[in-house]
């Protein structure tokens, strides 16, 4: 293509938990969000964290017990002092904030940001500390070393804790296996290409590039522009290694989600429950592709083992006969679906909206004995902490869940919205194809965003950068 | 050159602005609202936009800067034809004189056949116009997406139905 080699990825200087999931290796998930009232102690509290972020280096040795992860909301910036010059270089969408984006992102009614849980989505959730840690105990004894610095540290205060924690199966609380299917970055996640990267033509995939998801390198449009100029940035050194982070609070109603499966299943296929609700994700719930088998889940299916995932739409399924046009990850990730008048290059029309998913179920799993006798509500919260990172916070999230999620004008629906999370104050129905086709009601809120903010998250030298701003300052 | 795709009518009028009520002009064009929107009186209206246009932009590799000589108004829009009785429509509405009354030589008052001869005026033809709906009014589309809505209620409600109740159901909807 363009004979050139490689760029070299500074890997010490990009966070972990980007590129590479700690999620899944970890039990555990703390997301702490701090306020900084008073910038010199927010930066000099900053600066005592940076020994502790991991970055996205090889691990040579066995996993850390912990790992630490700092991310910065456009208030938190601005509170640790960054100069307006510099603010002004970061995205429209990020400075506006999740709170302010919220009627095209789909959260009103009981989602809407004037219910959000304080403090997300006010100008009072300044700074993420992510914490994952291999068990329970570990996890303990590492916030109460966070909170003694918190304690320390000068005009920072906790204002809000989110525990969260794997459960079993490397399910989420509706039962489907997650988070396993990732993008594919070229050099990067090699392993992923199949079914992770960008469909071409003769059945072959590419990796995307990095600038994708990390600012300071090339993307897919550098791939085209014969200078190489990767997209915009944030001012050095902030632009470099960073990426953009998104985190909604999803609460999800577990026992009206069993209920309206129950429900619609009376009159699906002999009341086939387990295929109504993998009709609905595009996934039986162990995570076996609707494309590849149909009628029944593989019970070998091993979601770790990539080959799986390697399947498009349009040379087996154009019509949606096995997986529906709107089912959830045909949505979220379309691969091939959208087309592209013939051409075989099909992924064009969608591999500039991909994300990297690093979500964690929060609050304890219903029971299913707890629906099966009916009713079932035991008013405990519990949900998805949905976290993912990307270049463009417009183009990538925004784009999914505006678009194809909250939308179903682009994939030919209508206004039909993804089942799962659309939002649910309009009157829409999700068809599954076949003949007959076969309608699911107007759905009821399962899914309420109970908060959410957009993130920034340095690389290493732009830490330690607004770490040491004060010092710069006074010399 | 085509103004027209099957029944449906590309205008475009530019028109400069008199020079200081610009900002007058932009803050009376901000006010509007999805609700107060002229162009709701205008039901033959698909798509139509008012855009000011305050100076070119500045190529800094160009020898000389080349600006232009006053700001202009663009005024475009696509709707159901003929063009004359649209024009004589949006003629007669208020904001519209408010609008053209800010710029160079138009009729005092701007309004009625004057403000439609001055808009004929400075009429420029479209080099290439495709309408989504050539052969659809307005009104048919919005009557079809409402069938559409009812039918697709229906599909859902009666779901399961057996033939005989589906048959009753369907002609006390649909009137069949």
């Amino acid at each position: 293509m363009t004979g050139r080699g490689p760029e070299r990825i500074d890997y010490a200087d990009i966070q972990g938990d980007i590129l590479r999931a700690y999620g899944n290796d970890y039990e555990r998930t703390s997301y702490m969000l701090a306020h900084i009232e008073h910038a010199p102690g927010g930066r000099a509290w900053l600066g005592s964290l940076l020994g502790q972020v991991t970055n996205a280096e090889q691990w040579t040795g066995p996993k850390p017990e912990t790992t630490l992860n700092v991310a910065l909301t456009y208030a938190g910036l601005q509170a640790l002092g960054v100069p307006d010059s510099v603010l002004a270089t970061f995205s429209d969408e990020f400075r506006e904030g999740m709170a302010a984006r919220s009627q095209i992102l789909g959260d009103i009614g009981e989602s809407a940001p004037a219910r959000w849980e304080a403090p997300l989505g006010t100008d009072r959730a300044h700074l993420l500390v992510t914490i994952n840690a291999l068990t329970t105990e570990l996890l303990e004894e590492k916030l109460k070393t966070f909170r003694a610095g918190v304690q320390e540290a000068e005009g920072v205060t906790i204002v809000h804790e989110q525990h969260a924690q794997l459960l079993a199966g490397v399910r989420e609380h509706f039962g489907y296996a997650d988070g396993f299917a990732q993008p594919a970055i070229a050099g990067v996640t090699p392993h992923r290409t199949l079914g992770g990267g960008v469909p071409e033509k003769e059945d072959k995939w590419r990796g995307l590039a990095l600038g994708e998801f990390i600012l300071g390198y090339e993307d897919e449009d550098s791939l085209v522009d014969p200078l190489h100029r990767p997209p915009d940035a944030p001012a050095e050194p902030l632009g470099r290694s960073g990426t953009y982070m998104i985190y909604r609070k999803l609460s999800q109603d577990v026992a009206l989600f069993r209920k309206t499966l129950r429900d619609a299943a009376r009159l699906y296929e002999d009341g086939d429950e387990e295929k109504l609700a993998a009709k609905v994700a595009g996934r039986w719930r162990n995570g076996t592709p609707l494309i590849s088998s149909p009628d029944a889940p593989d019970p070998s299916f091993n979601p770790k083992d990539l080959r799986g995932n390697a399947f498009r739409y349009l040379d087996t399924d154009a019509d949606g006969a096995r997986c529906p046009l709107g089912a959830h990850i045909r949505r979220a990730n379309p691969r091939d679906a959208l087309g592209w008048k013939g051409l075989d290059d099909s992924g064009l029309l969608s591999y500039r909206h991909r994300i990297i998913r690093r979500g964690m179920p929060y609050g304890p799993p219903l029971p299913v004995e707890a629906t099966d006798a009916g009713g079932g509500e035991d008013r405990v919260d519990r949900g998805l902490i949905f976290v993912c990172f990307n270049a463009s916070i417009s183009r990538q999230f925004e784009g999914i869940q505006t678009q194809w999620i909250n939308d179903g004008n682009a994939l030919h629906l209508g206004h039909d919205k993804d089942f799962l999370l659309g939002d649910s104050t309009t009157t829409d129905k999700m068809t599954i194809q076949g003949s007959p086709p076969f309608f699911l009601s107007p759905q009821p809120a399962f899914v309420t965003t109970r908060g959410g903010e957009y993130l920034f998250v340095p690389g290493h030298a732009a830490l330690h950068f607004l770490a040491g701003a004060a010092d710069r300052r006074a010399a | 050159m085509s103004n027209q795709a099957g029944q449906a009518y590309a205008f475009m009028a530019i028109t400069p602005i008199l020079e200081g009520e610009e900002k007058k002009l932009r803050a009376y064009l901000d006010g509007f609202t999805q609700e107060t929107s002229p162009f709701a009186g205008l039901p033959a209206t698909h798509f139509a936009r008012w855009v000011i246009l305050p100076d070119w932009v500045d190529d800094p590799s160009q020898p000389r800067q080349d600006h232009l000589g006053s700001e202009y108004l663009i005024f475009t829009s696509n709707f159901d034809g003929p063009l004359g009785s649209y024009l004589d429509e949006l003629c007669r509405r208020p904001e519209a004189q408010e609008i053209w009354s800010h710029c160079v030589g138009a009729p005092k008052p701007a309004t009625g056949h004057l403000l439609k001869a001055y808009l004929l005026h400075n009429h420029i033809d479209t080099g290439f116009f495709v309408a989504a709906y050539p052969d659809a009014s307005v009104e048919k589309v919005r009557a079809s997406l409402a069938l559409r809505e009812r039918l697709s209620a229906f599909a859902v409600r009666s779901q399961g139905m057996d033939p005989a109740t589906l048959q009753s159901a369907f002609n006390a909807e649909f009137g069949g």
